[in-house]
């Protein structure tokens, strides 16, 4: 008989291959209910999950974006495939390696045709809810090396 | 981008995005391919190893989870067995202020893990009635 023990603290909270179980998501909803589904999907998901972050942009600006952004990269241990550039009322933000589609490439997983709406329209919903603009300026999509730019003053 | 760190969020928020789209049965569908597309790492350790295959597959998902969990594999006797005393995805779920969990979130870890080993010949039980607190036990009993 076998037995494996193990406590939270026994381990870091990091399965990658979540990413791929996104993915699938993303591509059964477009094949099921149609592209306008994906995006309503993710527009939902901001909405409600990013409902801190929306409050902290509109309490501290674009630098809630920064750190939100330089966190998660942190804790997908990449934080060297993300910099920023904090201009007057412009943060750019320049991914060279997307950590999900890295992982992806990695297990051998085709990326959904949509997949790029997780950063476009997370990234204008996210702005729409506090009154900046957004522009995807880049997108690769093998992987998802991009230029996104947060601009304008947000809702107080 | 949506972090694999944010991603049971992502994922519960699909379940109910989901069942407003086409009720519950809405939900099974999506598990139900979820299993068939998802899952093929531990179709293929169960057919190739038995119930050692399960103990491979839940040791690298649950340890990467961060999962407090005993798991005990008795070959002998033809049992696996996972006690999930706090389960990573409902636990997080659980303690978010600003959002709800889907009600049958928990649902998913029976339908689509069934749907991977029972077709194989084994008998697969699940008790939530602790999932409220984040726990569950999972036994699955290899076919005599």
């Amino acid at each position: 008989m076998e037995k494996m023990v193990r406590h939270a603290s026994d381990n870091k909270y990091l399965h990658r291959d979540f990413h791929g179980i996104l993915n699938l998501g993303i591509e059964y909803l477009q094949e099921q209910y149609g592209d306008d589904a994906v995006i309503e999907y993710l527009q939902e998901y901001t909405r409600v999950f990013h409902k801190p972050l929306i409050d902290a942009v509109k309490a501290d600006g674009l630098s809630a974006i920064q750190k939100y952004f330089e966190r998660i990269f942190e804790i997908e241990e990449v934080e060297e495939d993300i910099l920023f550039e904090m201009g007057v009322d412009t943060l750019t933000i320049v991914i060279s390696k997307c950590p999900a589609l890295s992982h992806m490439k990695k297990t051998n997983i085709t990326p959904a045709a949509m997949f790029i709406e997780t950063t476009r329209t997370i990234g204008l919903t996210l702005a729409e809810e506090t009154g900046l603009s957004y522009e995807l300026v880049t997108y690769d999509e093998a992987t998802g090396a991009s230029i996104q730019k947060f601009i304008g003053k947000a809702d107080k | 981008m949506i972090s694999c760190t944010e991603f049971i969020p992502a994922y519960s928020e699909l379940f109910k995005f989901l069942e407003a789209k086409g009720g519950k049965q809405a939900v099974v569908d999506y598990w139900a391919t979820i299993s068939k597309d998802g899952l093929a790492l531990l179709k293929e350790e169960a057919t190739r190893n038995g119930l050692r295959g399960c103990y491979n597959y839940w040791s690298h998902t649950l340890n990467e989870e961060a999962a407090d969990f005993t798991m005990t594999l008795d070959e002998e006797n033809g049992l696996f067995s996972i006690e999930m005393h706090e389960c990573p995805s409902k636990g997080l779920l659980l303690n978010f202020e600003h959002l709800t969990p889907y009600s049958d979130y928990c649902d998913h870890c029976d339908i689509l893990y069934r749907n991977v080993l029972e077709p194989l010949g084994y008998t697969y039980d699940i008790d939530l009635s602790q999932s409220d607190k984040a726990a569950c036990k999972i036994t699955v009993t290899a076919p005599k």
